[in-house]
């Protein structure tokens, strides 16, 4: 059984919530007693669902390539060129969330509860900038007329991009239900599973962007 | 050995190779199997429970996981480049084409594009045939294929020749036939609702009686097919 | 009898459970009421996968003639009776559909996967009891996705389970609109709910094994069921991705699929195989894991070479990475790529031929006991090595050119997946269902299901091979309007009357399965005197899987004639007192 993380999962993570001990009745001889799992229920639950995203980003990937390295013109000559500069910018806002955020858990490792909640608010913060960035941009695409419907080109841009930024909203989400129990002081040095297993998330939507923007921005 | 099986007639230069390996897979599954089976029934009938009798405790013997482990991999490589160099004759290094053909795959029929008087494909006077395909005898036919919506298979069951056609891109094939004769070119790649009932027909015939055809067919050319006939994404 | 767990469950007093009707039954968040949800839920779709399995096999004997009986169907689904070939393409597109996302894999990983992983690894539930109730509820929404597909304008799916682009990306192409938009929704809710189950299943089984389960000491079921999950863990979001696409391709506008907007046909057969093959083994690999453990305990032996089957199942779906492209040898693939793929395609047989030897070595000098659920786990290695040998032909490419498409192909797999995952479900369900249900099943009525159904199993698709040598297509409708497949009318014929039988004999199974639920012999915590822990605990175990305290566990699963005791089984949790013989020591 995952002895610990229960109270700091639960209510963020009301799915993945580890096994209530059914029964605590029993002789101690048994079983329930199994040594302490090397890594917490939690953890491993989200590192397999990183893996299956991991799988998921790259047929996507594959996908992408495929065309790039078919097509004679990239971008295709009628369509905008997308904005690199902007995303330059933009890709450093994504990854000091990432330093926002492992500080953010070394507050919380310190049980030092003002600095835990001051950096989750800036990690939360580059994320919406991040997505408020990125959905201004689009805005402009559209009206330069690089649409989904514009060939392969504009197809793989907004769903390679497209399902980057719904990882983002989601792992924003769930930043935001975890600041808030830092509000409520939920966490501190012995008890950071939430903050553990929801950082490990917003790591890996972080390291996802710079190949995505390598490959769609840059190549 | 094969006719008796239900296999098609073959009529290709190429066909033998297949329906050999064809054989050589047949004997050895065959003859794996029955051992097998054979292990297995005995097995069962000699090791049935019976009162006041235990079962030996046997947890596994190395040596003889690394016997079948090998034995099993060696044959199966064997037999993979077996089949390597009859598919690199048919796939890689095929001969030089005496006829060439374009076939395009839509639904649901095959049209065929022969070269007309030039001799040349791809230009303009070519002339489209839907469904009837002439070829020469012990000639060997070389043909572009594509399909203009949906993936078709060309399939020439008495060639043992099989080949998608995929729409943008031409795929080259090849055969060449060694006896006259009738014969079907299902599709065998589901296509739609039609896709049953999809086929042309294959006329294998002697070079006097294709050049004969074949003047016919330059003096009176079929009506070109309509455009709007098969079916196209918007 | 001997007392059967170390673990006497003196002193346990069942806590009562008053959760109501909806938490116990409906919304369930115990790992076993989930099991058999999945279990009803599968054998409800594979009645309706094997009714459609019926029409098409009428339609193949005696083409576009009316269905006796099916006169009432509205048209333009039958007229008056007889399928029209819109129809016929949904039914066997939604045949494939059902059976195997809905039938094999529910029963398989979402059925024996729930019951028997926490069971047999000495855990009180699932690590995540919520993401498994969730699991279940969005498996069956999937369900009830693809079957009011049936209900929409211009019919179900009808471009092939596979779906191939871009017969399946344009509406007009097909005639079917939200059909295939709904199969599409479907397969991808199913997606997510097969996720949840398989970070679920691997989860429990790398924390909540109990103590002394060592990896080495897990029954092979849980091997296959852990190795299964890791499968569908990574292979499930790449078939995800496809069916975005395809998606895209119907909705948005996009031309991912369409060469006249730069799309590329291939790219859906390269991910869809990329996913298919390991989906083949995710349908496979469980029904080996049940097969070795009913046949051990049967053989009252210790299973040959056990460590060789755990690693020929890791071989097995690591491998199951690189063959895609078998599936892929007439699609104008590069030949050179064609060989890899041919070579890597014959060196998967090998862990399964191990397999098959070793199931072979169980038997030698066992103590064979012939019970329902024993028959069919031996049909379930004979007809897997058929099933298995018939893929050498289409490993090799050259031949492969000639029988791509055509029955043996569709031999081929209902070899696997019938006669292997079906007879190995089979066994499976006759086998744990005392511990399911609380009460054996009919062994006659057992017994009478398994013959008819191996002997009508074999007449249907055994002559499917010499269909598929005579040539005859895949996916036709009326093989009678081509020439050359004349000779083997009668064979189709033959084929269809077998088939009806084997669906029929089906209705045993599900007689027996309702039957015995009520009017069963009680089942005693052990009546096969078998070794795992889910024989430690009542059947039907209690919430919280045991009385007293979980089990310990000193040994392997599969201690059978062991030397060092005077019976013939040694449950993996019975401590020995004098503890200086090999019995206690051995680890496997």
């Amino acid at each position: 059984m995952a002895p610990r993380m229960t109270a700091s999962t639960a209510k963020i993570l009301p799915l993945v919530a580890p096994i209530r001990r059914i029964r605590s009745s029993g002789s101690s001889a048994g079983g329930d007693q199994s040594e302490r799992p090397f890594i917490s229920s939690a953890m491993l639950a989200i590192m397999m669902l990183i893996a299956s995203e991991m799988m998921l980003f790259s047929g996507l990937i594959g996908s992408f390539l495929i065309f790039r390295l078919q097509a004679a013109f990239w971008p295709p000559p009628a369509l905008p060129r997308l904005p690199i500069a902007v995303t330059w910018v933009n890709t450093f806002v994504l990854l000091s969330s990432a330093l926002t955020m492992t500080l953010a858990l070394r507050a919380a490792h310190r049980s030092r509860q003002r600095l835990l909640r001051r950096y989750l608010l800036a990690t939360l913060a580059l994320g919406v900038t991040f997505l408020a960035v990125q959905g201004s941009e689009w805005v402009r695409l559209v009206a330069h007329g690089l649409k989904l419907s514009s060939g392969v080109y504009g197809g793989t841009f907004y769903l390679l991009i497209g399902c980057h930024g719904a990882h983002v909203t989601a792992g924003v989400i769930w930043l935001a239900c975890v600041a808030m129990a830092a509000m409520g002081g939920r966490y501190n040095a012995r008890n950071a599973g939430g903050i553990e297993v929801c950082a490990v998330y917003w790591y890996f939507v972080c390291a996802v962007w710079p190949l995505l923007f390598g490959l769609v921005y840059l190549m | 050995m094969l006719e008796h099986m239900y296999f098609p007639h073959d009529i290709s230069t190429f066909g033998p190779q297949i329906d050999r390996l064809f054989l050589l897979i047949f004997w050895l599954v065959l003859v794996v199997w029955t051992a097998v089976m054979i292990t297995m029934v005995v097995f069962m009938i000699r090791y049935r429970a019976r009162p006041g009798r235990k079962a030996e405790y046997i947890e596994g013997n190395s040596r003889l996981e690394i016997i079948w482990t090998t034995a099993t991999a060696a044959i199966l490589i064997v037999l993979a480049f077996m089949s390597r160099s009859t598919w690199a004759d048919i796939k890689e290094h095929g001969p030089p084409g005496d006829v060439f053909y374009a076939v395009t795959g839509k639904q649901f029929n095959w049209e065929f594009t022969y070269p007309g008087p030039d001799g040349k494909l791809g230009t303009k006077d070519d002339i489209i045939v839907e469904n009837e395909l002439h070829v020469p005898v012990n000639k060997v036919v070389r043909i572009d294929l594509t399909s203009k919506d949906v993936i078709h298979s060309f399939y020439l069951p008495n060639m043992r020749l099989r080949q998608d056609a995929v729409p943008g891109r031409i795929i080259h094939v090849w055969f060449e036939a060694t006896e006259t004769g009738q014969y079907e070119i299902p599709c065998s790649q589901l296509c739609g609702f039609g896709h049953s009932g999809m086929k042309g027909n294959l006329t294998v015939q002697s070079q006097e009686d294709f050049d004969k055809w074949l003047k016919d067919l330059y003096a009176n050319p079929p009506a070109p097919p309509s455009a709007t006939e098969g079916a196209s994404p918007k | 009898m001997s007392s059967t767990a170390a673990v006497a469950a003196h002193g346990a007093h069942a806590e009562p459970h008053a959760l109501g009707f909806w938490r116990t039954y409906i919304f369930s968040e115990d790992h076993k009421m989930i099991g058999k949800q999945f279990l009803f839920m599968a054998l409800f779709m594979m009645s309706i996968g094997g009714l459609m399995a019926m029409l098409m096999r009428w339609e193949l004997a005696w083409p576009e003639t009316q269905v006796p009986g099916f006169g009432w169907v509205p048209e333009p689904f039958m007229y008056e009776g007889a399928i029209p070939p819109n129809t016929y393409n949904a039914m066997f597109t939604m045949h494939a559909t059902i059976m195997i996302f809905f039938v094999v894999m529910p029963i398989l990983v979402g059925c024996f996967g729930n019951f028997l992983i926490p069971l047999m690894i000495g855990a009180r539930d699932m690590a995540f009891p919520k993401l498994n109730m969730l699991s279940f509820w969005t498996g069956a929404v999937a369900g009830v996705i693809l079957l009011s597909s049936f209900f929409v304008t211009g019919g179900p799916a009808a471009a092939g389970w596979t779906s191939y682009a871009p017969l399946s990306a344009v509406p007009i192409y097909t005639g079917v609109d939200w059909g295939q938009n709904l199969w599409c929704i479907s397969i991808i809710v199913l997606g997510a709910s097969s996720l949840m189950g398989s970070i679920n299943y691997i989860t429990t089984i790398i924390n909540m094994r109990t103590k002394g389960m060592y990896f080495f000491r897990l029954p092979l079921t849980i091997w296959s069921l852990f190795i299964t999950a890791i499968l569908l863990l990574l292979a499930l979001p790449v078939l995800t991705t496809a069916i975005a696409l395809l998606l895209f391709d119907r909705l948005g506008g996009t031309h991912f699929f369409l060469p006249a907007g730069g799309g590329e046909p291939l790219l859906w057969q390269h991910l869809f195989w990329f996913f298919g093959h390991p989906e083949v083994y995710i349908m496979i690999l469980p029904a080996m894991g049940i097969a070795s453990e009913v046949i051990a305990t049967f053989s009252r032996k210790p299973i040959f070479g056990y460590r060789a089957m755990a690693y020929a199942m890791i071989a097995i779906a690591g491998l199951s990475w690189i063959v895609w492209g078998h599936h892929m040898f007439v699609s104008g693939m590069d030949p050179v790529l064609g060989s890899g793929f041919m070579i890597t395609t014959m060196i998967i047989g090998v862990p399964s031929a191990i397999k098959t030897f070793n199931w072979l070595g169980t038997l030698y000098k066992g103590n064979i006991h012939y019970t329902a659920a024993m028959m069919n786990a031996l049909a379930f290695v004979a007809m897997f090595v058929i099933g298995g040998m018939s893929g050498i032909w289409m490993a090799c490419t050259p031949v492969d050119m000639y029988i791509h498409d055509t029955y043996f192909i569709v031999a081929h797999i209902h070899y696997v997946l019938f006669g292997g995952s079906l007879f190995g479900v089979f066994a499976g369900i006759t086998y744990w269902y005392p511990k399911m249900f609380g009460r054996m099943m009919n062994e006659t009525l057992g017994k009478i299901h398994f013959w008819i159904t191996f002997v009508s199993f074999n007449c249907t698709f055994f002559p499917m091979h010499i269909l598929g040598m005579a040539g005859h297509m895949r996916r036709i409708y009326n093989p009678q309007q081509y020439d050359f497949l004349k000779p083997i009318i009668p064979i189709n014929e033959f084929i269809s009357i077998s088939a009806f039988v084997l669906g029929a004999a089906q209705f045993l199974l599900l007689a027996n399965i309702i039957w015995s639920y009520f009017k069963g012999a009680k089942a005693t915590e052990n009546p096969w005197y078998a070794n795992t822990l889910e024989w430690t605990t009542p059947s039907p175990p209690p919430h919280g899987n045991w009385p007293g305290p979980v089990p310990i566990v000193y040994r392997g699963p599969y201690e059978y004639s062991s030397p060092g005791v005077a019976e013939d089984y040694l449950p993996q949790s019975q401590l020995l007192e004098h503890s200086t013989g090999a019995a206690n020591k051995r680890t496997h």
